[in-house]
């Protein structure tokens, strides 16, 4: 693990101000004290994880400790940023976590298909949504061990 | 008798005498050998005559063809003036008709197509024809017709007149007339004969042309049934079109409720409960309540549309079929329900080796539904109890049957006169704060069991218990 990355980056890949605002609003709640990202739609999601486009010149060897990523999105939607993520040999091995409000059968099957490393459906209700949230963080950030990038 | 042969008698009689008396005999005894040559080579040349007519008729040729050549060989055969196929119109009870074929004498006019109406042929002679009558007439002026067939035979120039009849099976079709114009004519027996075979071997000509029109008929009605069986198909290939695509834009609908209907609903949520966190002290009861029912009602809204999803998903997802235990299933379920509320009281019987044919995952969300209303009704009971199992449809003949499946619990049960409403979505017995649900439960069991060609239905009483039927497969009526 390279020195600069005891700065871990959660990218946060959502378009709905609304759920991004009460995601971070979750994050910070339960202390998990991670610089956010957020890209809007697939396309910053990309520009970000390859230093192309609004991120050009990025340092791209400084990738997010998890990907939270919405599946409907403006541009470029989901599935295809984890496509893409996927076909990159720098990225291959980058944590995903689709985070979604569709629970229908297509999208679990095309999401772990595409190599998800986990799919959670966005809650109605905050308080099970932001317990979901404590517990992605707790997970993918403290317990996980991320692998070698 | 040549020369050689002749000197060489007279070498053997040598007496000229006896020589003259014996030519004399063997001319005598020429004449007649001569004459049944000469009719003997008329027999081959009808011979050959029938048979291009039978060879014709094998070919299955047309009946004007037919007609055409036969009509041209008879009248060579028999030095005729003219050979004529004469046809009754139909329904005209044989006193209306004309000739539709011939071979005439360049010399004399055609009778073709020259309608020909004989008022009294139908009554007097169509019924003799009909068995076999031949007209033999040698000459029309002395054979004692009346006017009118005189004045018919004149039309033509006919003098001589040889008719028989054009049978089909057994009825008369029409005639074969052998006209002589120029002359009165003797019909010798073996011409008679001749024409009356030639006859005979048109009439299965007829047969052959009236089976053939029938086949043809038959044939095309058959081409017209599987034209319109065609064009159904093709009506029921773009009814299937049809159907996808609404059902692919259903299937979108969904996809996009499921989506983006939530999303509202978690801001809401969302932004309530964080005002209650975060302006907690700007607030007073009430305005805390308020915002609480705020939740309450966005979260019961998700749970709504979750439903609807449920309910739309049964409708739409593919049906696998294969072997289901429903009593494990069953077990399986209300072993959950016990370990989710394990201080209940409740008994379950469970029938065990129930097994079906059917879509194991629509089969669950039945069984689910319906057991999940019976542990919720028999809610206020101290001891409760939860039955499973099934029936046959017909006792007498269980071969015949198939089974009826049931749950039935002793909670409170509902009052029959609501029995119609219990399967319609949203439609609910019972008020929210007695036993929470949307309604949507039994409207989602009965899209499934329809989907397996079942049918469900429910019997209850109030404070007495319920139980719920429903079959998997069409029931043979009447049996």
């Amino acid at each position: 693990m390279s020195g600069e990355s005891n700065q871990r980056v959660i990218l946060l890949v959502e378009d709905n101000p609304d759920d991004e605002a009460l995601a971070i609003r979750a994050l910070k709640r339960h202390h998990i004290g991670n610089q956010i990202v957020v890209a809007h739609d697939g396309v910053e999601a990309i520009d970000y994880l390859f230093g192309t486009g609004m991120y050009a010149g990025r340092d791209v060897s400084l990738k997010p400790t998890v990907v939270l990523l919405d599946l409907k999105l403006p541009r470029i939607d989901g599935f295809e940023v984890l496509r893409r993520i996927r076909e990159n040999e720098a990225t291959r091995l980058l944590p995903v976590v689709v985070l979604t409000t569709s629970n229908e059968e297509q999208d679990l099957l095309n999401s772990y298909s595409l190599g998800c490393n986990s799919y959670i459906r966005k809650p109605v209700d905050f308080l099970q949504f932001s317990e979901a949230i404590r517990q992605l963080g707790m997970y993918w950030l403290l317990m996980n061990e991320p692998p070698p990038l | 008798m040549n020369p050689e042969r002749l000197a060489r008698i007279r070498d053997l009689c040598r007496d000229e005498v006896a020589f003259e008396q014996l030519q004399q005999l063997l001319s005598e005894e020429k004449q007649p050998l001569e004459q049944e040559i000469c009719h003997a080579l008329f027999q081959v040349e009808q011979q050959k005559t029938l048979f291009s007519v039978i060879t014709r008729l094998r070919e299955f040729l047309d009946l004007e063809t037919i007609f055409r050549a036969t009509a041209a060989e008879v009248r060579q055969l028999l030095a005729a003036d003219r050979v004529g196929m004469f046809r009754f119109y139909p329904n005209s009870g044989w006193n209306d008709g004309e000739f539709v074929s011939e071979a005439v004498d360049p010399e004399f006019p055609s009778a073709i197509a020259h309608k020909i109406h004989d008022h009294c042929f139908g009554d007097q002679f169509a019924i003799h024809y009909q068995e076999g009558r031949v007209q033999n007439v040698a000459d029309i002026h002395n054979a004692g017709l009346s006017d009118c067939h005189i004045e018919i035979l004149s039309r033509f120039q006919v003098q001589a007149n040889l008719v028989v009849p054009l049978l089909q099976g057994r009825h008369l079709w029409g005639l074969l007339c052998i006209h002589q114009c120029r002359t009165p004519r003797q019909w010798q027996e073996t011409e008679i004969e001749f024409v009356q075979q030639i006859a005979g071997h048109l009439g299965v000509a007829l047969q052959h042309a009236e089976l053939m029109a029938e086949l043809r008929a038959e044939v095309a009605e058959r081409q017209q049934a599987e034209q319109r069986a065609q064009e159904l198909n093709q009506g029921l290939r773009q009814a299937i079109v049809e159907l996808k695509a609404v059902n692919r834009e259903l299937e979108a609908f969904s996809y996009s409720v499921s989506h983006d209907l939530r999303a509202p609903l978690r801001s809401i949520d969302g932004f309530s409960q964080a005002l209650l966190e975060d302006c907690l002290d700007q607030l007073d009861t009430t305005g805390q309540d308020y915002l609480r029912r705020i939740r309450s009602a966005s979260q019961r809204m998700g749970q709504l549309i979750d439903d609807l999803l449920t309910l739309s998903r049964v409708t739409r997802s593919d049906m696998r079929r294969e072997a289901v235990d429903l009593s494990q299933l069953a077990s399986r379920i209300c072993t959950q329900l016990q370990h989710a509320q394990p201080d209940r009281q409740v008994e379950f019987v469970i029938q065990t080796g129930l097994v079906t044919q059917g879509d194991v995952r629509l089969l669950q969300v039945v069984l689910e539904n319906l057991l999940n209303n019976a542990w919720k009704f028999t809610s206020r009971q101290m001891q409760g109890k939860i039955e499973f199992g099934a029936i046959q449809a017909n006792a007498a003949a269980p071969e015949n049957g198939i089974p009826i499946y049931f749950v039935r619990d002793d909670g409170v049960g509902f009052d029959m006169a609501y029995v119609d409403k219990l399967f319609k979505p949203f439609q609910r017995l019972h008020r929210m704060h007695e036993f929470p649900g949307n309604g949507i439960g039994l409207a989602t069991v009965q899209r499934v069991v329809h989907r397996h060609g079942g049918r469900v239905w429910a019997e209850g009483t109030s404070e007495q218990g319920a139980t719920f039927y429903f079959t998997l497969a069409e029931e043979s009526v009447g049996a």
